[in-house]
């Protein structure tokens, strides 16, 4: 595993600048590199270096940094290697290089990308409506979304969820039970 | 003679009698809840022995169980199904998610409460109810179909435009909705 980390970071750092890489104990990876080589670097670990595989795209929000980080997890069968290419763009204009020319399936990641964080993708072929309908506003998975805030303003809610009393003695007193030992401890 | 009081009450008696033997269930599962119907179902609870079965379509259905939590897109589809139902037609709520929230109460996109949307007539409490408290709750829908007691069909006629006005507040004016004769 050590040959095959070794060689990888070898090969990854002499073709392309500005390429930093964290070890893990496991068997992964991570190099954080700018985001204008995305397109390069993941042809180049898919055609050359046998990661076939794209597992998945995410997104983190870095609300302090204003930063939005992107994730790419690729995963070659023959080499056993998880390789995470992560670019940070800015929070203010997030705008990506388009991969769904390497792997098709990339084209659904970035429609939910664009409709769950507002990131657009450059040339992004697809509908602009993914999972949510008729949505308006932030979109919900930014952290300066305030979904407790937006839920209560939206949607009815019941009455004595907030105080969180302690019904069960009240229960119990109705069907003539007895709290079983077990679940005493529990007892607020 | 069909006017008569006590003619009536027979058959009442006689209809509520049928109806509450048979309670065929719409087989659409909206939420995590689903998974709790194919053990109610099968040979262990064997809930056909109450006359509970799965129905294919709509038309053919009189329960609409709302299985655990509903996001507003689903919701859309939930109503278009209820009003699609003939007469009579009874809804029970299932788990937590459709009495209050239960542990999606803060998301963006659920719905907290079900009777805002639907008149329910008989909630299933717990996360996940397990198959005996299902059964429970098909047991009392039984005992207030043979009272006729469940009157959600007739009240949604009634306070349509409530329930109606509720949804509109939801999912917004874009969305169309077709209007069915009532």
């Amino acid at each position: 595993m050590k040959e095959i980390k070794a060689k990888l970071i070898e090969k990854i750092g002499g073709s392309f600048e500005n390429v930093s890489v964290k070890d893990h104990d496991s068997n992964r990876l991570d190099f954080h590199v700018d985001t204008n080589v995305i397109p390069q670097i993941l042809t180049f670990l898919k055609v050359n270096m046998g990661y076939i595989h794209l597992s998945h795209i995410s997104c983190v929000d870095w609300i302090e940094d204003g930063e939005f980080e992107i994730v790419y997890i690729v995963w070659s069968p023959t080499e056993k290697l998880k390789v995470f290419v992560r670019t940070r763009i800015s929070r203010e204009k997030p705008l990506l290089p388009n991969i769904d020319m390497i792997w098709r399936q990339a084209n659904t990641y970035e429609r939910e990308l664009r409709e769950m964080y507002g990131v657009e993708v450059d040339g992004l072929v697809a509908d602009k409506e993914f999972l949510l309908e008729d949505w308006e506003g932030m979109p919900p998975m930014r952290r300066d979304f305030k979904t407790e805030e937006y839920a209560q303003n939206t949607f009815w809610s019941r009455d004595g969820r907030e105080d969180a009393v302690d019904v069960r003695e009240e229960i119990i007193k109705r069907s003539r039970e007895e709290i079983p030992d077990f679940a005493k401890k529990y007892s607020r | 003679m069909i006017n008569d009081k006590n003619s009536q009450k027979i058959s009442d008696f006689v209809q509520n009698w049928a109806r509450k033997h048979s309670i065929w269930v719409l087989a659409y599962g909206t939420g995590c809840g689903a998974i709790e119907i194919p053990p109610t179902m099968t040979s262990r609870y064997d809930a056909e022995r109450l006359g509970v079965r799965g129905a294919a379509t709509p038309r053919q259905a009189d329960v609409l169980l709302i299985t655990g939590y509903l996001t507003t897109k689903t919701l859309k589809r939930v109503i278009r199904v209820y009003e699609q139902m003939q007469d009579p037609k009874y809804v029970i709520g299932f788990g937590s998610c459709t009495i209050n929230g239960g542990m999606y109460y803060d998301s963006y996109n659920t719905i907290k409460l079900l009777d805002k949307y639907l008149p329910v007539d008989v909630y299933i409490n717990g996360c996940m109810p397990r198959p005996e408290s299902v059964l429970a709750g098909f047991g009392k829908l039984q005992e207030l179909i043979a009272e006729g007691k469940a009157n959600g069909a007739k009240e949604y006629k009634e306070n349509h435009k409530y329930y109606r006005d509720n949804l509109r507040k939801i999912i917004g004016n874009k969305y169309e909705m077709p209007e069915y004769n009532w």
